[in-house]
């Protein structure tokens, strides 16, 4: 297992270098120097300021490969070298827009990340694998027959419509939460209930239809068949047998989901004020911080593969038949 | 300071009035789902009914009994709640250049001069640090100026003991010291530059310096800038420049204490330490920024005498009282307009700016507060500010820049009150030059010839300066380019309002847009054909807005137009070191009138400011200039306690409602599915 786990790890450098490449040609090629300079000085730099600070930076450094440097140092007094480095010893620098060390930043913005994204996720799961084992012991019912109406109903309107609705009747008409804020520890519950909610009714649905599928498929087995002639009760047969056969497509979907809980929510977070890493990654794109958004990319995709090889690894803990090869 | 665009267009919104709140126990809902539900197998109702009221236990768990207040208690302390759009960019003196980062750090630090709090038209300056006005030399070279005794910097761990200590003169030699460092990064710079004597010497030793990863030595002496004692700062001029007194009011050049910037570096800007009525007591990033009153704030005291008018208003009721009046200001990191309107409906903003999203629910087409405000008590204020948003023409073009009837012509044809009535909700008062109101020699009674509508005098200047109809001696339609710096929906709106104008009078327009960085590039480069700009002040004095045509401020400079004409430049260079008396308002009406005359810009709007207050809120009035005013502010914490808890009762019974419309909806269709089916 642990020559496998190194072998994936090794996997992972082509994608890191890559995700490197990619944050670099987006984020230094395409928007000069000069400009970077300009925003860091403000309206009034002259020239001289300006060129100053480019060559303070590294910005007029060549791109990939220096004639003028001897030997090593011609491919590693570059933008590019000096990018791979920041990013591969998380020493990111600070933000161009705040000075803030991106480092902290981060580290900082995970906790009111976790408080959203964390209550999201298990209350997702646990409501949804229950609804869709209720749906699929009423199968063909007009019960399930709602439930996976309104799922779906749920589903297909954009997260967009709940966040504004959910503010404008929730909050302000029914004035049962505050609209837009944060606070920490226990008392951030009032204000996490309504993002919460609006992502729970926007995700089930397709957990729902998803897991409801899964069920069905398991039901019609010959295991199931025989666990019924055996006397079984149907609730026993569907939480030991199904569910516990069915793990293997849940845990794809569920365990590669878990290291972005760290990244939070994008738009939750921007319109109900959590002031965690969603926030901060919409708040780097609007004002253009290349420095906080490679970063930021670069955590995503080692968190992609590590999520990756945890659903690999979990497999082998549900299903005794899966060996690492 | 240039600004792209004073997009307060108009827009809709049908946000209805508040809901009045019945409470209702939760029994009666629960009952009438069990009620409808019995068709359904007895197990499936079991499930059912767990779901129901889960999901409605979910719901009132947390709210119910607390309300949607959205702050921490605040015990005894009085409070001011507003909000900031994104937080601010850091809080270095040196380096503050934008109005929102530089409206918190005004609370905070303190310069030597400061704005009078109620004074306007002029704006009034009166010492803050400093213990008197600036005593300046028979040849307005030299500036001595008397420092306040025993004003303390906060209490702070960079000093030693943690107390603050006393304020001297070279604190100020060195705030300025730090501006002209290069390593600072300082955006002020400009405003000093080879202004003082042997300034730009240190500036370029720090450039060089720079280079060789060296920090800049403080203790080097700069000639013209000097603490004569521990009380008294000496400033000398390479030339005489009246406009040092508002450079010395702005944060650029407040009082910086030396420990505080050693011991913090980097960090610096994230831990202010000043001598400001406030001091900074949390900043979480996207979340919240709190200042708390400063306990060693030197004794300063509301003022006694402010402008007409200002007594019946009640903003003399405070005189005497010692400043400041609250304890605490929470500021709350809102970048979305929505729930910051919100929050001001619901009593948890204080005070509020108005998006052109909310503008027809809170304003009625009179310009009047609608019913719904009126009856919460707020109140409007209307305030118009000194900036001015034009179309420029590049006067080194062929075409625009060759001839000025053609100018003229475009600007008759521009229709600047239809504009403040579609893009602006009315907000506006047409410009008629560049000086703004509220500015030394701004003339409310002057008009320019050349401003529109007026197309049939558009059309006849048109064809005298060879393009009858819009046609050119080539017999083309006359083709003209037209830069925005932005592609936003109000941009956009606003340049084919342009497009159709001059297509009135024959001339086609082509509309670019660009980005922000790339509009200033090319502004640089002198690229662009006619712009879209504007300029919001600096500092209160017409130069600020006259220099934007002086020849040698051509861009890169803030010249954005290349004009260059001798004798303006002349009038401009004599005007700009004099105090404000006849002659040089005698010459400010000269220069405006040729400048109107050679048609550089068609000169569009000063932006009105419509600002809302609760009625809890004291002593407000807005000022045009970024300062320290909140000190000023004060709050009825009672009344505002009274209203919110009045505003907001939680409402149970439409959401009883919502929940049992949401249950029984699909059992009624169920019902129905299977009478249909039956009946079939």
């Amino acid at each position: 297992m642990t020559a496998y786990i190194i072998r994936r790890a090794l996997y992972t450098i082509p994608l890191v270098i890559g995700v490197c490449l990619i944050t670099f040609l987006l984020f230094e090629v395409l928007y000069s120097p000069e400009l970077r300079a300009r925003r860091e000085l403000g309206r009034h730099a002259d020239k001289k300021q300006i060129q100053e600070i480019i060559e303070r930076e590294g910005w007029d450094k060549p791109l990939f490969f220096n004639r003028q440097a001897p030997g090593f140092a011609k491919v590693r007094d570059t933008r590019f070298a000096d990018h791979m480095t920041r990013l591969l010893t998380f020493h990111f620098g600070r933000s161009e827009k705040t000075h803030e060390d991106i480092g902290r930043k981060i580290r900082r913005g995970m906790v009111p990340s976790l408080t959203l994204t964390v209550p999201i996720f298990a209350l997702g799961l646990v409501v949804s694998i229950c609804l869709s084992l209720a749906v699929a012991f009423f199968r063909g019912t007009y019960l399930d027959l709602w439930v996976v109406v309104i799922c779906v109903a749920f589903m297909s309107v954009s997260v967009l419509v709940y966040i504004l609705g959910g503010q404008f009747l929730l909050a302000q008409h029914l004035k049962l939460f505050p609209i837009y804020g944060y606070a920490r520890g226990i008392n951030s519950a009032k204000f996490l209930l309504l993002p919460v909610l609006i992502a729970l009714l926007k995700g089930l649905g397709g957990d729902v239809r998803f897991y409801r599928t899964i069920f069905l498929e398991q039901i019609n087995q010959d295991y199931v068949r025989t666990a019924r002639a055996k006397g079984l009760a149907e609730h026993v047969i569907l939480l030991k047998h199904v569910l516990k056969n069915s793990m293997i497509p849940i845990l794809t979907r569920t365990v590669l989901a878990i290291p972005f809980l760290f990244m939070g929510s994008l738009l939750l977070e921007r319109f109900f004020g959590i002031p965690g890493l969603g926030n901060m990654t919409i708040e780097a794109v609007e004002s253009a911080d290349f420095k906080v958004l490679s970063a930021m990319v670069y955590i995503g995709a080692l968190l992609f593969a590590a999520g990756n090889l945890a659903t690999d690894i979990s497999y082998t803990l549900v299903d005794p038949r899966i060996r690492f090869r | 300071m240039k600004y792209e665009s004073n997009d307060n267009g108009n827009g809709e919104s049908n946000l209805s009035t508040t809901l009045r709140s019945i409470r209702l126990g939760t029994g009666r809902a629960g009952g009438s789902g069990r009620g409808v539900g019995g068709s359904l197998q007895p197990s499936a109702f079991r499930i059912h009914n767990f779901a129901f009221i889960l999901l409605f236990a979910m719901l009132l768990a947390a709210p119910g009994g607390c309300s949607n207040d959205p702050y921490p208690s605040p015990g005894g302390k009085k409070v001011i709640y507003a909000a900031l759009g994104e937080d601010p960019h850091g809080l270095d003196p040196a380096q503050i250049g934008d109005t929102l980062s530089g409206a918190v750090a005004a609370q905070i630090y303190d310069a030597l001069y400061e704005y009078h709090y109620l004074k306007r038209n002029p704006y009034e300056l009166k010492p803050a640090l400093a213990a008197a006005m600036p005593s300046v030399s028979e040849d307005r070279l030299t500036y001595t100026i008397p420092i306040k005794r025993g004003v303390y910097f906060q209490d702070d761990p960079c000093f030693k003991g943690g107390k603050g200590r006393e304020v001297t003169a070279e604190d100020f030699v060195y705030s300025i010291k730090r501006l002209a460092d290069v390593a600072n990064k300082p955006r002020g710079w400009w405003l000093l530059e080879g202004k003082v004597v042997g300034l730009d010497e240190f500036h370029q030793r720090s450039v060089d310096l720079l280079k060789e990863e060296e920090r800049m030595d403080y203790e080097s002496p700069v000639e013209g800038l000097k603490a004569l004692d521990r009380y008294t700062l000496q400033i000398r001029l390479k030339e005489p420049y009246p406009q040092l007194k508002y450079v010395l009011a702005m944060t650029y050049t407040a009082a910086t204490p030396r420990e505080a910037v050693d011991k913090y570096k980097d960090e610096f800007q994230n831990h202010p330490v000043g001598t400001g009525p406030f001091r900074l007591a949390e900043w979480s990033k996207r979340w919240r920024l709190i200042l708390e009153r400063n306990p060693t704030y030197r004794d300063e005291y509301y003022p006694a005498e402010g402008a007409p008018g200002d007594r019946e208003a009640g903003l003399l009721d405070a005189a005497g009282k010692k400043l400041p009046m609250v304890d605490e200001v929470y500021y709350t990191i809102m970048y979305e307009a929505q729930p910051a309107w919100l929050y001001f409906k619901q009593g948890y903003r204080d005070v509020s700016g108005i998006s052109k999203d909310n503008f027809q629910e809170a304003i009625t087409p009179n310009k009047e507060l609608t019913g719904e405000f009126e009856r919460m008590g707020v109140k409007l204020i209307k305030q118009v500010e000194s900036d001015v948003y034009y179309i420029g023409f590049n006067m080194r073009d062929p075409v625009v820049g060759a001839s000025k009837k053609l100018r003229q012509a475009m600007s008759l044809a521009f229709d600047t009150p239809w504009r403040i009535e579609h893009f602006m909700n009315g907000r506006g008062v047409s410009a008629q030059g560049p000086v703004p109101p509220g500015i030394f020699g701004y003339d409310p009674a002057y008009k320019n010839p050349y401003k529109g509508p007026d197309l049939e005098k558009a059309r006849r200047l048109l064809a005298e300066a060879g393009y009858p109809g819009g046609i050119g001696e080539d017999g083309k339609r006359l083709e003209i380019n037209y830069d925005i710096g932005s592609a936003g929906p109000g941009a956009v709106q606003r340049a084919r309002a342009f497009q159709n104008e001059m297509d009135e009078i024959g001339i086609k327009v082509n509309v670019k847009t660009n980005t922000w960085a790339e509009f200033l590039r090319k502004t640089d480069k002198g690229a662009l054909q006619v712009f879209r700009l504007g300029w919001v002040l600096d500092y209160p004095d017409p130069q600020n807005f006259l220099q934007l045509f002086y020849g040698a401020n051509k861009a890169p400079g803030p010249n954005n137009t290349l004009y260059d004409n001798p004798e303006y430049n002349a009038l401009y260079e004599k005007m700009k070191s004099m105090e404000d008396n006849p002659e040089r308002l005698r010459i400010i009406r000269k220069m405006v009138g040729i400048l109107v005359e050679d048609a550089v810009w068609i000169p569009g709007t000063h932006s009105v400011s419509y600002i809302l207050k609760h009625q809890w809120v004291r002593n407000f009035k807005p000022h045009g200039i970024t300062g320290g005013y909140l000190k000023y502010r004060d709050v009825d914490v009672e009344l505002r306690r009274r209203l919110r808890r009045q505003w907001n009762r939680p409402n149970y019974t439409a959401l009883g409602g919502i929940l049992v419309a949401f249950i029984a909806a699909p059992i009624f269709l169920t019902f129905l599915g299977k009478r249909i089916g039956r009946r079939a």
